[in-house]
């Protein structure tokens, strides 16, 4: 792991994390060979650059963050923000509803949503007042354990001195007060806002050990992993005895607060756990690992060899993965038998894939144990907390091309022209949306649906996943209506540019 | 010194806050405290008397090159200070108020005082406390002591006036308290005892005053702090007991200033007994001394 590093401690006397820029060196625009990358990574030199031509983007406050804290159940939120800011966060029911309250979500998911609504006036003379009269009113309207605030472009412009108003408002208030300074202005990459988050949550929330609780196995859980993924980590733990406590979604004030008794932190997404992880092991001792996540059969045998160490379950463990090995191996090796079979040479199936730098590092791993090969990958950013992860993945499947951007469509349609690989995961925001040009089978990275057939996690995830992969590759007429019925999104001089980052302006 | 002392000094424009800060740094660095100043103005100019005068490229700059490379912030001037510009736009554009935070967010975020450790960290701070971002280093966390510099013209006293203001607005949310005022460019008695007087009714007080001195000037356009370029002038000793008297000071008050037409009359009186005394001077009257042509 990349740590150890004296930058590296998390100081929770400061207001909020420095910015995934300055704090791992990080990018959101990169196009060349993994190895490259990597090297860059090491020597520090990666940097965002502008485009003279940028389609979308995402803000620290708004790529799910927003959502993501409206799910905690007994919190309220504020956004101290022009009404607008806090539009994402009002798809929440939309996002959620799928899920099942069978399956374990709660019925009762009211968004607990206020905002300030700044307008000229509270620019001009500080909004101070207004936030203090906004915390009164969620104490009052949802008595909430937490009430969390959301900062903006406009506090961070105007430099409203959130922890002075909160500090002073607070022995008011019984509901513990969360600021999170996720100011869109303050970093380009939107895994500052999950780090401010994190800082939040350890500076604020979470409280001093009363005990350990030898058999808690915290996960920080992304639901852009799906609701299975998280069944069956709660499968696999609860056969041997452990239980998981996740956040952030749909966890409890208390889960946050007990957060510093559990055994040990595990990843699902080590670029979103990071901070989390190493601040719990800094101020509470709770040990974690990074890598591997829980996806495919080899890395999921890893992870839960990990957790054992820390639980004393080495041997429960080692039944465990025998146990689930003699059920789902054989199903993968079927799948694998299949892909391979797929092209009449006999060739591999290529994939162009995955999303965060996170699912990166675990997902190309599994793509070779099912028999894919993957030319080329996509990443919304990369930075330096995955080096020792992207170098192992580079020992395990070689050299590789590599695309960072977030959310730039005709970036990630021109790496798909030019690498031309039998599937491409990708997700609507990050270019899936595009009108298709070619008979690509394309699919959702980030399938949210609770069904079991978009899992990824864990055994039955590495099966359900590898399934959805074979299912969209054997039928094609999707693909091919689609490409008789819509024009191509792009012209063919951009798409014939030697370097698909050819709007980049360099050394800008 | 067990504990980092951190303090800012605020002043008008023009009032000789850079050059008070530069001197006070430079005096503390021969006291063999090891002292970072930090300027936060967008002409960033407050620390060039550390450094012959040379500038040195802005914390701002750094981020709008977009490189991450934390390394080449900090520049040694005068006897190992540590000097930092906080930088900003060019007039007229921009947000000179966010930039002060961005900067002083980067190097408080990402440790780069607590790398380099010195004693006492000095902010000088453009002195109208216009904005929020201006304000920033008297929040809670970042300074604890503040100083003003200040002459006895009315409207650096109303500048000094504004910052108490802000001073006492934040000092409820654990904000900065005064250390004390800073009197400057003094060449007459009253103009002592008006902003004496000014600390009184504020329920602060005066922690050194600074005469004014053609040395000081000299000094300047050599490029040097008077502490450097004149070591053994008398006002290269007042700016040591500067140094002394706030390294000595523990005191903190909550100010209570004046609301504005308090302050206007309260001036108006001051300024009758300067504008007299100037004319008894330019009349060539002596005042005081009893003494006609």
């Amino acid at each position: 792991m990349s740590l150890g590093k004296k930058e590296n401690k998390i100081d929770l006397s400061k207001n909020t994390c420095p910015n995934r820029e300055q704090r791992a060196k990080g990018t959101n625009v990169y196009f060349g060979k993994a190895s490259e990358l990597l090297d860059e990574a090491k020597e520090g030199t990666l940097q965002c650059s502008d485009r003279k031509f940028q389609q979308s983007g995402g803000c620290v406050l708004n790529f799910y963050l927003a959502v993501r804290v409206s799910t905690i159940r007994d919190a309220a939120v504020i956004f101290n923000a022009p009404v607008g800011c806090s539009s994402s966060a009002l798809g929440y029911r939309e996002l959620y509803r799928a899920v099942p309250v069978e399956l374990g979500r709660p019925a009762e998911y009211d968004l607990h949503w206020l905002t300030t609504n700044l307008q000229q006036n509270d620019v001009v003379y500080g909004a101070s007042n207004k936030l203090k009269d906004a915390i009164k009113e969620a104490q009052t309207r949802y008595n909430p354990k937490a009430i969390f605030i959301l900062t903006s472009c406009t506090t961070g412009i105007i430099g409203e001195d959130i922890e002075g108003t909160v500090t002073e408002i607070q022995p008011e208030i019984d509901a513990t007060i969360v600021p999170i300074h996720c100011e869109g202005v303050r970093s380009r990459l939107v895994q500052t806002g999950y780090d401010a988050f994190w800082h939040a949550v350890l500076k604020y929330l979470v409280k001093k050990p009363e005990k350990k609780q030898k058999d808690l196995v915290n996960v920080a859980s992304m639901l852009s992993y799906t609701w299975q993924d998280r069944l069956e980590i709660e499968r696999l733990l609860g056969k041997v005895g452990l239980r998981v406590n996740f956040i952030p979604e749909f966890a409890t004030v208390e889960q946050f607060e007990q957060l510093s008794e559990a055994a040990v932190t595990a990843p699902i997404c080590p670029t979103y756990t990071d901070y989390i992880s190493r601040g719990l092991e800094q101020e509470f001792g709770v040990p974690y690992f990074l890598y591997p996540s829980p996806m495919g059969i080899k890395n999921t045998d890893e992870w839960l060899r990990r957790i054992g160490k820390y639980t004393d379950k080495e041997e429960e463990i080692e039944e465990l993965i025998k146990e689930e090995h003699v059920k789902w191996v054989p199903k993968l090796e079927e799948i694998r038998e299949q892909l391979l079979n797929i092209k009449e040479d006999g060739t591999k199936l290529n994939v162009l894939g995955s999303l965060g730098q996170g699912r990166l590092v675990s997902q190309l791993p599994y793509f070779d144990e099912i028999g894919l090969k993957s030319p080329a990958a996509m990443a919304q950013d990369f930075d330096d907390l995955l080096i020792e992860e992207l170098e192992e993945v580079l020992d395990t499947v070689g050299d590789f091309d590599i695309m960072v951007n977030t959310f730039q469509a005709s970036e990630q349609a021109h790496v798909t022209h030019k690498v031309n690989p039998d599937v491409a995961l990708t997700c609507p925001f990050q270019g899936g949306a595009w009108k298709r040009d070619s008979e690509i089978t394309r699919i959702h990275a980030l399938r949210g649906d609770a069904d079991p057939w978009s899992a990824q996690s864990g055994y039955t995830g590495a099966v359900a996943f590898g399934n959805f992969l074979l299912q969209s590759l054997k039928n094609k007429s999707y693909q091919k209506t689609m490409k008789e019925k819509t024009a191509t999104g792009y012209k063919d001089w951009y798409l014939e540019q030697p370097d698909p980052l050819y709007f980049l302006e360099k050394g800008k | 010194m067990s504990k980092r002392k951190q303090i800012a000094i605020y002043g008008k424009g023009g009032i000789g806050k850079s050059t008070t800060t530069s001197n006070l740094s430079a005096a503390l660095s021969d006291l063999n405290y090891s002292v970072m100043q930090i300027g936060c103005d967008p002409k960033n100019d407050s620390t060039t008397t550390l450094r012959k005068g040379k500038p040195i490229p802005t914390v701002m700059d750094t981020v709008r090159s977009g490189s991450n490379k934390l390394d080449n912030l900090v520049f040694e001037g005068y006897n190992g200070v540590h000097c930092v510009e906080a930088g900003g736009p060019e007039p007229g554009v921009g947000c000179a108020g966010r930039g002060i935070i961005a900067a002083i967010e980067l190097l408080d975020n990402n440790g780069i005082i607590d790398d380099i450790d010195p004693d006492i960290v000095i902010y000088d701070v453009l002195g109208d406390v216009v904005c929020g971002g201006f304000a920033i280093p008297i929040r809670q966390g970042i300074a604890e002591q503040v100083y003003t510099v200040t002459s006895s013209d009315y409207m650096a006293i109303y500048a000094v006036n504004n910052l108490f203001k802000g001073i006492l607005k934040y000092s409820g949310s654990g904000g900065a308290l005064l250390g004390g005022i800073i009197g400057n460019s003094i060449s007459k008695i009253s103009q002592k005892e008006m902003i004496t007087d000014f600390s009184e009714k504020t329920e602060t007080n005066v922690i050194e005053f600074v005469p004014r001195s053609s040395t000081v000037t000299k000094c300047e356009l050599d490029g040097v702090t008077t502490i450097e370029g004149a070591p053994d002038s008398e006002q290269a000793e007042v700016y040591r007991q500067l140094a002394r008297n706030v390294i000595n000071n523990k005191d903190s008050y909550i100010p209570k200033p004046f609301e504005a037409q308090d302050l206007a009359d309260w001036a108006a009186s001051w300024i009758n007994n300067l504008l007299k005394e100037e004319k008894i001077e330019h009349d060539g009257i002596r005042s005081g001394s009893g003494e006609g042509i």
